[in-house]
């Protein structure tokens, strides 16, 4: 697998093919006697900023805490988690129980609203 | 029978859809200012957009995502946040035109100032943007669009000269201020070739589920459907030079382009120049505010999509009424609606290459398209554009400082 080509920036869904955000960064482990090897996978505004620019990284984060959405954030997913790499990324998780859905969920509160919304 | 009803409904929206800010302005101060002779740039404008219009399609039928989702993947979000950036500026600025375009219209129609229409305009497109779906967007915008066609009426109504107009497809060098008619053609090729169109294009693409089995619908529809639009161009341009140009009346102001139509239509001129702006401005509005969200939700992976109930797809939501507040922040500030035009105009030339680099690396990814990937002529214009892009980004910034 090449992983920036087959892993990074690639759409994620749960195990239902809903949209959970992208792969926005990868974790690595170092060992000294083998190869690195990709532990995790990352989502969040904060990690995507901060690969444009670390001052965006720290800019989104402490946007995160004022909104007081920062809660779990940046969402980490284990690699023995995914299910699938081939259109999509699939992952072993339900997005409405992650941090990926905290903003989509707030927002339900007045979006929700309009007529013929739900 | 379905594919041709689509077949024809892509057709008549595209035309539909055609008119808008950019285009009118531009074209009707190349009429006024240079007769037919600027013919040939909205011709070559109109060209280039229909070949990419047709690869962003190609590339959102092939690979099932749109354009803006498949830069992410393949290009990563060091490269895309650039053009994503300047497009987003773009499309704020472009909107803002755009909103002060429908205030004109309804100013010319009522002779209320455009400013007191601002509000109810930004209402009016966001209630059709929260409560329709893609399908009544797409082909109500594009069949009331429609009416622009009296652009093509009036030309025609004026009995241009063949000769004169055929000669005017190949590009000829001015009699008269070099530099303005520099500026002129540049701009008419960075209101055309707008980046909103080209993800619009790929994100309805994906809305209607269009499969690899139907690209040539989507060959048709691009090809048609630009082609003809750009003959509504073509139709601002000649009644321009026909009525404004004798009469040296450059055009200002919009309001001073509705004048092209009083000797075609008489009494009811001011009405339909005003009812073809409104309408084409308004479905321009709604386009770019929707794109807005569809941009957003896209590199973010976020769920998105107009037929979606919009408490599914929350933040796509989200993103176009942002966009479309601070658009309506901007227009609301009193801007000149014609000087915001020309200012994004002259900026869309300056991210081009930008834009267009992207696809000469998707449309020869396998991974992307297939076995459909672009041919030496795709490709060859790919590079050519680029560097003419590149070339024109150079020039635009000092063209619109002489020559704006």
């Amino acid at each position: 697998m090449d992983l920036v080509r087959d892993l990074l920036d690639k759409k994620v869904v749960d195990r239902h093919g809903r949209e959970m955000g992208r792969v926005d960064r990868l974790v690595l482990e170092l060992r000294d006697d083998a190869p690195p090897r990709v532990t995790a996978i990352e989502l969040g505004p904060a990690v995507l900023a901060d690969r444009v620019r670390p001052i965006f990284g720290r800019w989104m984060r402490g946007l995160e805490v004022a909104l007081g959405i920062d809660q779990g954030r940046p969402l980490r997913i284990p690699f023995a988690d995914i299910l699938g790499t081939d259109a999509h990324i699939k992952v072993d998780a339900a997005a409405g129980e992650t941090p990926a859905s905290t903003v989509e969920k707030g927002l339900r509160r007045w979006i929700g609203r309009i007529p013929g919304a739900t | 029978m379905s594919v041709i009803v689509d077949l024809i409904l892509g057709v008549v929206t595209s035309i539909g859809g055609f008119v808008e800010v950019g285009s009118i302005s531009t074209s009707a101060q190349a009429g006024s200012e240079f007769g037919f002779q600027l013919l040939w740039a909205v011709a070559a404008a109109g060209l280039m957009l229909a070949m990419l219009v047709e690869m962003a399609g190609r590339l959102a039928a092939v690979s099932k995502q749109p354009l803006a989702a498949a830069v992410r993947e393949r290009f990563g979000i060091q490269f895309q946040i650039v053009p994503l950036g300047a497009e987003l500026l773009l499309d704020l600025l472009l909107l803002a035109a755009e909103i002060g375009g429908v205030g004109i219209a309804l100013k010319l129609a009522t002779g209320v100032g455009f400013q007191w229409w601002i509000v109810p305009i930004g209402i009016a497109i966001w209630t059709m943007l929260s409560t329709c779906g893609f399908g009544i967007i797409e082909y109500g915008i594009g069949l009331l669009g429609l009416v622009t066609l009296s652009f093509v009426v009036a030309a025609w109504r004026l009995g241009p000269n063949q000769h004169d107009l055929t000669r005017s497809l190949i590009p000829s060098l001015p009699q008269h201020d070099a530099v303005r008619y520099a500026f002129i053609a540049v701009s008419i090729v960075g209101a055309t070739v707008s980046p909103y169109l080209l993800n619009f294009y790929s994100s309805g693409t994906v809305e209607e589920k269009m499969t690899e089995k139907e690209l040539w619908v989507n060959r048709v529809t691009a090809y048609m459907g630009t082609g003809f639009g750009t003959v509504v161009s073509m139709g601002i341009l000649v009644t321009s030079a026909m009525v404004l140009g004798p009469r040296s009346i450059h055009v200002d102001s919009y309001d001073q382009a509705a004048l092209m139509f009083v000797p075609a239509f008489g009494r009811w001129a001011i009405a339909l120049f005003a009812l073809s702006l409104g309408i084409g401005c308004f479905g321009a509005a709604v386009e770019i505010s929707l794109n807005g969200g569809y941009v957003a939700s896209q590199v973010l992976g976020w769920a998105w999509g107009a037929n979606r109930p919009r408490g599914s797809a929350t933040r796509f939501t989200a993103a176009f009424t942002l966009l479309l507040l601070v658009s309506l922040a901007i227009a609301i500030l009193g801007f000149d609606p014609l000087q915001l035009t020309m200012i994004s105009v002259a900026l869309t030339v300056v991210v081009m290459p930008l834009m267009v680099l992207p696809f000469l690396v998707l449309m020869n990814d396998e991974r992307f398209v297939k076995q459909h990937t672009s041919t030496a002529i795709g490709n060859g214009f790919l590079a050519a554009l680029t560097i003419l892009g590149a070339l024109l980004a150079i020039v635009v910034i000092p063209l619109e400082v002489l020559g704006g």
